[in-house]
Order: C-alpha cells, then structure tokens, then sequence
C-alpha cells in the first residue's frame, strides 16, 4: 500500500470514527432504569436483577451465562470430535496444534503437580480451566438477557456470580480431598482438613477477582463519556489478561494441594530424614571451618 | 433468600454444580481423552519407531562386529596360507636345487668320464700313430734313407697329422 493510500485510509476511519460517536453523543443513551450505585450493589449481591429458568425459579444472570458458556463449550468439543480429531495426523497442523497444547497443557500440570492419580486431575483442570477463561472471555460479548422485571441485562462471567464461584471453590476442595482419600486414606482426610480455608480462599478469590472486573467494565460502559478508547484497554485487553490469570491460578492451585495430599507421606518422612542429615551435615562442616579459623587465628 | 450473607443461593450453587458436572463429562468424553489418546498413540508410535532404529542399528553394529571378526580371521587364513605356501615352495626349490645339482653332478662325472675315454682313445690313437710312423721310419731306415731324411719325413708325417 503506498503512502497516499495510507494515509487516505487513516483519514477515512477517523472520520467514522467521529460519525459514530457523534452519532452516540447527539442521540444519547437511553433512560437507565437504575443508578450506577443501584447496579454495582447488583452485581455484588444479585438481589434486583434476575432471570426466569424456563419458569421453573428465577435465578443470577450468571447462573444463564454458565449454561450458555457450557452450552458453547460442548458444542465445540462435539464439532472437534466430529470434524477435526478424526483427521488428526501426526505431524499436527495448526489447529490441531492448539487443541494438543491446551490438553498437553493440563495434562502436563496435573502430572508436575502430582505425581499420583493425576489422570482425574488433568481431566479437572481441563473442565476447570477452560469454563473460566472461557466465561470470563463471555462478558466481553455483551449477551443481552431480559430480567424478570423486563430490563435488559447484559450477562456477566459465571464466575462473578456467587454461587459459581462457591460451587468451582467448593468443587475443587472436594476433588483435592478425594485425591487424599485416594492417596494416602484417613490420614489424606487430616491433610485435607487442615487446609480448611482452602474452599473459601478459592471461592472469593474467584468470586473477587471476576466481581471486581465486572465492576470496572460495568462503571467504564455506564458513562458514555469514558465509553471512547478506553474499553480497549479496560474491556478486551484486562478481560483477556483475567481470563488467563484467573484460569490458571486455580487449575494451577487445585493440582497444587491435590498432589500435596495425595503424595504418600513415607516418602515425605524420608525427605525430611535426608534433610536432616544434610543439615547435620552441613553443621558438622561448619563446625570444622570454625575450628580451623580459630586455630590459623591461633 | 434473606439473611444469608451476599445472597447465596444452595439451590443456585447445585445447579452451577449440575451444569459444571456435564461440562465435565462432555469435555472429558469429546475432547479431553481423544486428544490425549492420541497424543499417546503417537508417543508410542514414535517409541515404537525409536525401538525399532535402535534394534536394526544394534543389529546392523553386531553384523559389522561378526564381518569385522570375520575378516580378522580371513586374513590370519590368507597369512597362514601364505605361509605354507612359502613353505612348500621353499621346500620345492631346494628339492629342484638338489635334483639339478646331482644332474649336474652327474653330467659332470659323465663328462668327465667321456672325456677321460676320449683322452685314453686319442692317447692309444697317438700312440698307435707314433709307434706307425716309428715303424715306418725304422723301415725307411732300414731300406736306406738317410737320418736327416727320415727326420723329416717324421715331422712332415707329424705336421700332417697335426693338421
């Protein structure tokens, strides 16, 4: 493309760009039928807007994004099942490539982590790991959903709902205890136990973390004025960032305990009686050190 | 549901668990295990293939060794060959040497012999001629030539002969 060219194209797109936005500016938002302060409370505890589930109770927006983001998911998975792995080569292409790595990616995970029953966990953290990036990536399209009370309510991630993220919290401590059941029986209950706090610290953390983006996106796109730009960076570029972060913490957790737990404590006692005896080791050497200082001091 | 802090819902929590749970088995069902599956069958294969070049390298290594120790052992062959070769021709050359020697011995010896017949021959020839022309002379003596004359006639008769 020549420089003209360019730069005819630049001129042509700003000038869109201004249309648009004038267009938005001079039309105007429609009325808002709760304040800034009524829907962030909202979106923290889920109290004014619900969503009919096909009449049977009304429930989150988030519990009808979790469907949907299921929904997509399966659907995916059974068009790859279909379509793509049954022409899988081995020498990969591109998109076959990809599908390998996510699994290779979990799958390796779950076996660095822990080195017992990992083929569950990898299967997990699979799930795990692709519901929330993938649902925290959902917000970003802005699915509409009509409320009970007949607003429009753009659907948020899953997760940023309560309930989703004290159910995947609460989900991935009882997968971290089965593997201590599994591994090492009654004592693999006591090491689960101990780290009590562990469905909690998973579930806010979860919970906070997509609330707290949320928050951010539903404050910028409240505004019309901050609605220019910015959501580039605070939409697309944070939600991305989120979805990966967010995905691999608590895979990357999950594997974590579970293969702490599920490890057979005989061999943590002879680690820990080969440590000791490197420590002594190590003092007895230090001791002669001193010893040989103190006589060349001599 | 009132007095529960943020609105946790139980009912709401089992049905995120109940759609959490298809996911996980359709995910698991459609993707997870068919890639990992394959992704072990060509681990596999790709072993099986490693298996089989250090199989046909380990053969090709020990019939390199068995062709090697084969040669090693032809050549000790060729060298004891040779060996024995040079032997036997040895052997054959003093043989001919003592055959031709003792032909030449006794070519010699014949020549020898021949040439002691020849002398003895020429000699009794020699002697028959001298006593022939001593009786010649003495007869030419003895019909009245004189010495000077039969001299002469000896050493023409001599010469002559000697011709």
């Amino acid at each position: 493309m020549s420089k003209e060219k360019k730069r005819k194209a630049i001129i042509f797109f700003a000038a869109l760009a201004l249309v648009f936005m004038a267009g938005a500016v001079l039309t105007g938002s429609s009325e808002k039928h709760e304040t800034v302060q009524e829907m962030m409370r909202d979106s923290v505890l889920h109290d004014l807007n619900k969503i009919s589930l096909l009449g049977i109770k009304d429930v989150n927006p988030g519990l009808i994004a979790g469907f949907i983001v299921s929904g997509i998911l399966i659907l995916f998975a059974l068009f790859c099942r279909i379509f793509v792995i049954p022409k899988f080569k081995l020498v990969p292409g591109k998109f076959q490539s990809v599908l390998e790595t996510v699994v290779g990616l979990f799958d390796g995970m779950a076996k660095t982590n822990s080195h017992h029953l990992n083929g569950f966990l990898g299967a997990y953290i699979f799930a795990a790991g692709a519901f929330i990036f993938t649902g925290t990536l959902f917000e970003l399209f802005g699915v509409q959903a009509v409320t009970t009370s007949g607003h429009s309510v753009s659907l948020p991630a899953p997760f940023s709902d309560i309930n989703g993220a004290i159910m995947m919290g609460c989900l991935s401590y009882l997968v971290i205890l089965s593997g201590g059941i599994i591994g090492n029986g009654v004592k693999g209950i006591g090491k689960t136990l101990k780290e009590f706090s562990l469905p909690i610290s998973l579930s806010f953390r979860l919970f906070g973390a997509l609330l707290s983006g949320a928050l951010v996106t539903e404050l910028v796109y409240y505004y019309s004025s901050l609605s220019y730009g910015l959501p580039v960076l605070v939409g697309v570029l944070f939600t991305l960032l989120h979805a990966l972060i967010q995905a691999y913490v608590l895979t990357m957790l999950t594997s974590l305990f579970y293969g702490e737990v599920s490890e057979k404590t005989e061999k943590k006692k002879k680690a820990k009686d080969k440590a000791g005896e490197k420590a002594d080791a190590e003092e007895s050497n230090q001791e002669s050190v001193d010893n040989n200082e103190q006589e060349a001091a001599a | 549901m009132t007095g529960v802090p943020l609105n946790v819902d139980w009912q709401q929590i089992l049905l995120h668990l109940f759609n959490f749970t298809i996911l996980f088995g359709a995910l698991y069902i459609l993707l997870y295990k068919p890639v990992k599956d394959f992704m072990a069958g060509r681990e596999a294969h790709y072993a099986d293939m490693d298996a089989k070049a250090e199989q046909a390298l380990a053969d090709a290594q020990s019939s390199k060794e068995s062709y090697e120790s084969k040669l090693q052992s032809f050549d000790a062959e060729i060298k004891a060959e040779k060996a024995k070769m040079s032997e036997e021709l040895e052997t054959e050359k003093e043989k001919k040497l003592s055959a031709a020697k003792t032909e030449a011995e006794t070519i010699i010896q014949d020549a020898k012999a021949q040439a002691e017949k020849e002398k003895s021959k020429i000699v009794k020839s020699a002697q028959k001629e001298i006593s022939d022309i001593i009786n010649e002379a003495m007869d030419k003596l003895a019909l009245g030539e004189s010495d000077a004359d039969v001299f002469d006639k000896f050493l023409d008769a001599a010469e002559e002969k000697s011709k």
